[in-house]
């Protein structure tokens, strides 16, 4: 084995045992209290999901079917030629007298 | 695994639960507390360890309806706790309170040492324990959230990557290539550390 793949090994196997060493840690004597402090606090399970949960579902659902409608509208616009700028540009150009930024302020 | 007769099965103490017995689920989390602990220790900093830990639980709590009974609680809560400890390390990364410190020289030398001794002794009965896991932090640091996951599970758990995937809820060959890429991201981070 190459001296930098056997440092690379015996590295590894440093990092595998500091991993393993973390679960040595210890944790505060009134951490189940707390713990079943938050869930009685919480109150009972709900069965039914929540209204949010719903609409969350119910949007990412749709997502698909958003983006395609989004794709064929972009490409109908296109096909028809409709630019609005253009429009409101030739307005102003052909219809300077009914029309002038003037008349904004 | 044989219950005793005396004590309830999960699935009785969580059929009380969902019926409203709140305090039924103590039994709960004093029978899986130590299995959950020694998980979230490994992922998450010290400091993080009894809130996220905490979390575990709320979110097992409020997920009880939807456990089916086809695996074992235990398997369930496992992947909760899990996938609570990639969330932490994502709301991190995203929320950048990660410390990205590099590694000193008092690192470097320790290093040295290490790879340059013979000694068989095991890390556990060494006096320089810290080091090695600032070491590690360092390294893992440097992954993002999902290959952090990916190497921790698989390549310092030891775990397979399907066990590996049931846990992260991801499919079988995205767990593959994550791992396959983290693993050379690591390894080009760790041998910049020890070659000259």
């Amino acid at each position: 084995m190459k001296p930098l793949q056997r440092k690379y090994e015996a590295l590894k196997k440093i990092l595998r045992e500091a991993y393993f060493e973390k679960e040595h840690a210890e944790v505060s004597e009134q951490w189940q209290v707390n713990a079943m402090r938050r869930i009685r606090n919480l109150g009972p399970v709900q069965l039914e999901p929540s209204f949010f949960t719903l609409f969350e579902q119910f949007v990412w659902r749709l997502t698909p079917a958003t983006c395609l409608l989004i794709i064929i509208g972009a490409i109908i616009f296109l096909k028809l030629g409709f630019f609005p700028n253009y429009d409101v540009l030739t307005l102003f150009i052909n219809d300077t007298e009914e029309l002038s930024l003037a008349q904004l302020f | 695994m044989q219950n005793h007769p005396s004590r309830p099965s999960d699935s009785e103490i969580i059929r009380r639960i969902i019926d409203g017995d709140v305090n039924s689920f103590e039994y709960l989390l004093n029978k899986y507390q130590d299995h959950v602990l020694r998980i979230v220790k490994k992922h998450i900093p010290y400091n993080e360890v009894e809130e996220t830990a905490h979390n575990v639980f709320v979110r097992a709590y409020q997920a009880l309806p939807g456990f089916k009974e086809q695996g074992s609680f235990k398997q369930w809560l496992s992947a909760i706790t899990v996938r609570t400890c990639y969330d932490f390390w994502r709301k991190q990364y995203r929320s950048r309170e990660l410390p990205m410190s590099d590694l000193s020289e008092r690192h470097r030398d320790w290093l040295e040492k290490k790879m340059s001794s013979e000694s068989d002794l095991s890390f556990s009965e060494e006096s320089r324990a810290k080091e090695a896991g600032e070491l590690l932090d360092w390294a893992l640091s440097k992954l993002s959230a999902e290959d952090r996951m990916v190497i921790e599970l698989v390549y310092l758990e030891g775990l397979s990557v399907k066990e590996a995937s049931g846990l992260l809820g991801w499919s079988v060959s995205n767990v593959k290539v994550r791992s396959f890429r983290s693993r050379k991201k690591l390894k080009t981070l760790l041998t910049g550390v020890i070659s000259p």
